[in-house]
């Protein structure tokens, strides 16, 4: 009777008896399969019950009775976005958690959202990527909103060819994100600093991101290709919607890389030969080409330091020091920058030539041994020299005197 | 002032043979057992007389009539183990034997140590070269039927000193402590270690650890240069030992004697001298030629994709593993035991190779498992080190999974109806 009574009014949280001690909870008696999900999710520690999402009568005994007083039972696509957000809206009550409390407020503006708010079938709510019962937090890699997961959470749909036909959308996005920078960061390396779906596209809010975006977007990370992107010729035609920002070069999912020597050609998409913005592609990869030689050659250099014995770590403080002015030329590059470029190019040629002359001097170091052979052989054979002059001069002098010495 | 000098040096002459003389009357004809012990003089020893005396008389001594170069082999190999010595002493003041300074130490002997890269390549060479010279010496001693009564001791002797040797090359051979090193090692305890019954218990001692590591290293080294130095000349002493007491063994191929039986001085001593000069002179020029590369600083969490050899057994033995897998210890021992036994098991006085019936079959089978696994060894040099874990198929094929790549994940099936939405 008293419990019926704490039913009624929902208790603070601590003092709630656990759901898997309490046996007069009779909403686990029938939904038992639920309940364990229930108990391993997080929304069990914090004294969140049945009854609190879907109503109904805990205390009750029968099926009627349980089934009554507010009773939600499976509630829709659209009844459970506003069950959630009921709690999830509300920064008060987020805060302890350190969750955001703007995931309706996305929702709604997102194309899911308006799916849903259209009553779309297909449209996803809550549920659909959080499980209804067994929630995890975000950081448990058994979340399907850890970050190794997204990908194939989204794919879900997404690469569903029937489903996508219908919305008129390409089902090759996984594909490509799994085969792209980011993916392999993500998958092979586990960087979940890697984005995944959501760090473009935004998880409640999705939507794709708009030509005149994309560098912002790409640029989050790539701070400054962003701003070396932004001081280059193309920043004004990509933010007037005339050329799909980073896109244009990269590829969106499949983030295509330029190889060096393939830069021309890439600029050759847009620049026919013959103009000024293909001598200025020529010269570009021109220079590339000739940093990313250089930084091979002192690879190679530090390999040959390496085989000989030599200690190695100056070598490669000076190799990290190229590498850098190559990150920074790389970055640098997007500005179309001639001068800056130049001046990049000569630190890592520098750099590099620095790494190689170390290794050329424990080559030449190393050719010098030979020379050790010249008195060591005149030694060897002065023994052998002296070893039959001792001999035949005791033979001698054994014929000579007819007599065996002392 | 000439007149001075010539004073000077006068008294100088007066007091170095007073010196002699002291020496002369105070040592004793004995002392140069030892050295006859040594191989530095032939001959027996008058110990009655002064030891200049003796020492005069033990160079005139002739040598048995069948001794030649056929017998250098033997000398060579000890000139070699010499030059190991003394070079392994010199590499043994800079070297430090764990896992963190090992390579670094290394690094430090060849490039900042004035001919620390020439003590080091020589100890290299000279390693490889030792157990060329001893097997073409057991070789010529199997050949030859030298084995034979009364000297069977000696060949288990000199075959016990083939192992040590052995145990040298392998103890030596982590301590670069360089992926190629520490790879070789690691596979050669794994397959041993698969070895039923012993296997995992000779692993387990030796290597003192779950992998190959630190502890490894202790325990490897304390093997090369306090256990096995010490094993090493308990059996050259007793190997030289019973060559002194049998003497040599008569010659079985040859026609003939030459009339004139060498002296020890100068005839011996000279060719001594001149096959140490030559010897050396070989190994520096080998050292200074084809010096041995360093791999990279052991790693081991990533096998390397190749794994060059740097002693001359290991591709032979790399070989056989390649083969046999764990039985590849077990042949090694196998043939061991058998060559170890042959002078038990070829008692007769026949001579000739052809009419030895038994030794015919067990030099089969070493020189038939040599050429097999010098016919494979060529395809290995391509081949990383294989390795399996010994708790089963299930575990990983490399020791933490260090150098596998994760499997992409696949998106789910959306070809069947609903396909993988909730």
């Amino acid at each position: 009777m008293w419990l019926a009574a704490a039913g009624a009014v929902r208790p603070a949280p601590a003092q709630t008896p656990s759901l898997a001690l309490d046996s007069s909870y009779s909403c686990v008696m029938c939904h038992i399969d639920h309940r364990r999900a229930f108990l391993t999710g997080v929304h069990a520690d914090r004294g969140i019950r049945c009854h609190d999402c879907h109503g109904g009568d805990p205390a009750a005994r029968t099926e009627a009775g349980a089934h009554s007083r507010r009773f939600l039972g499976r509630p829709t696509k659209s009844q459970i976005a506003t069950l959630c957000a009921s709690c999830h809206s509300d920064p008060n009550r987020m805060r302890q958690f350190g969750l955001r409390s703007d995931e309706f407020a996305g929702l709604k503006e997102s194309r899911h959202g308006q799916l849903l708010e259209r009553g779309d079938p297909n449209a996803p709510t809550c549920t659909d990527c959080h499980e209804a019962h067994l929630i995890r937090r975000a950081t448990d890699a058994r979340s399907n909103t850890h970050p190794t997961n997204i990908p194939v959470l989204c794919a879900r749909c997404h690469a569903d060819k029937a489903l996508m036909a219908r919305y008129g959308i390409p089902t090759n996005q996984f594909e490509q994100y799994a085969s792209s920078a980011h993916g392999r960061a993500l998958f092979q390396d586990r960087n979940f600093a890697a984005p995944t779906c959501v760090g473009c596209h935004g998880s409640h809010s999705a939507l794709p991101p708009g030509v005149s975006q994309v560098a912002d977007v790409c640029g989050r990370c790539h701070q400054l290709v962003r701003e070396a992107f932004n001081r280059g010729p193309h920043a004004a035609p990509a933010a007037r919607g005339q050329l799909s920002g980073c896109i244009a070069c990269h590829s969106n999912h499949g983030t295509e890389h330029v190889a060096p020597g393939a830069i021309a050609a890439a600029c050759g998409r847009c620049h026919p030969a013959g103009t000024h913005g293909a001598a200025v592609a020529d010269s570009l990869q021109a220079r590339a080409v000739a940093a990313t030689e250089e930084l091979a050659a002192a690879g190679a250099a530090i390999a040959r330091l390496e085989r000989a014995g030599r200690p190695t770590a100056e070598a490669l403080v000076r190799y990290e020091g190229a590498r850098t002015s190559f990150g920074e030329l790389a970055q640098i590059q997007h500005s179309l920058d001639m001068n800056a470029l130049e001046d990049l190019g000569l630190k890592v040629a520098s750099a590099a030539r620095t790494v190689e002359e170390s290794a050329d001097v424990a080559a030449e170091g190393r050719w010098e041994h030979k020379l050790l052979l010249v008195p060591v052989w005149f030694l060897a054979l002065a023994v052998l020299v002296l070893a039959r002059y001792v001999r035949a001069e005791a033979r001698d002098r054994h014929e000579g005197r007819g007599r065996p010495p002392e | 002032m000439a007149k001075g000098f010539r004073h000077a040096s006068k008294r100088i002459l007066e007091k170095s043979a007073a010196i002699r003389n002291d020496v002369r009357e105070s040592t004793d004809a004995n002392l140069l057992a030892l050295l006859r012990l040594f191989g530095l003089l032939y001959g027996p020893i008058d110990r009655r007389a002064r030891i200049d005396r003796a020492f005069r008389g033990a160079l005139g001594y002739r040598l048995a009539p069948q001794a030649g170069w056929r017998h250098a082999l033997g000398g060579i190999a000890y000139f070699l183990l010499m030059v190991l010595v003394v070079t392994g002493v010199l590499l043994a003041f800079y070297y430090r034997p764990s896992a963190q300074e090992a390579y670094p130490s290394l690094q430090h002997i060849v490039s900042s140590i004035p001919f620390g890269w020439l003590v080091r390549d020589v100890h290299a060479w000279a390693a490889s070269l030792v157990v060329i010279v001893v097997l073409v010496h057991m070789l010529r001693s199997y050949v030859e039927a030298t084995y034979k009564a009364p000297r069977e001791t000696n060949w288990l002797a000199g075959f016990l000193l083939l192992a040590v040797l052995f145990g040298f090359g392998i103890s030596g051979y982590l301590l670069p402590w360089d992926q190629w090193s520490y790879w070789t090692v690691a596979e050669a305890m794994d397959a041993v270690g698969r070895v039923p019954v012993l296997g995992r218990l000779v692993v387990e001692l030796v290597r003192g650890d779950d992998a190959v590591s630190g502890a490894t290293l202790s325990r490897l080294f304390a093997f090369h240069v306090i256990l096995l130095p010490w094993l090493l000349l308990g059996l050259v002493v007793l190997h030289f030992a019973l060559v002194r007491k049998h003497g040599q063994a008569p010659v079985v191929y040859r026609a003939r004697y030459p009339e004139r039986r060498m002296r020890f001085y100068p005839d011996q001593l000279m060719r001594i001298l001149a096959t140490a000069a030559v010897t050396l002179a070989v190994v520096i020029t080998l050292a200074v030629l084809f010096p041995r590369n360093f791999g990279p600083h052991a790693d081991p969490s990533a096998p390397p994709d190749l794994l060059p050899s740097t002693w001359v057994v290991v591709p032979f033995w790399r070989a056989l593993l390649h083969l046999l897998g764990w039985g590849a210890p077990v042949v090694m021992v196998g043939l061991g035991v058998l060559l170890l036994l042959l002078p038990l098991l070829d008692r007769t006085a026949e001579v000739h190779l052809r009419h030895r019936r038994v030794a015919m079959v067990i030099g089969a089978l070493c020189v038939g498992t040599f050429v097999v696994a010098l016919v494979t060894s060529p395809r290995l040099r391509t081949h990383g080190p294989q390795l399996t874990v010994p708790t089963g198929a299930e575990a990983p094929a490399v020791p933490f999974g260090g150098a596998e790549r994760v499997p992409l994940p696949v998106p789910p099936d959306t070809t069947t109806a609903g396909g993988g939405r909730p």
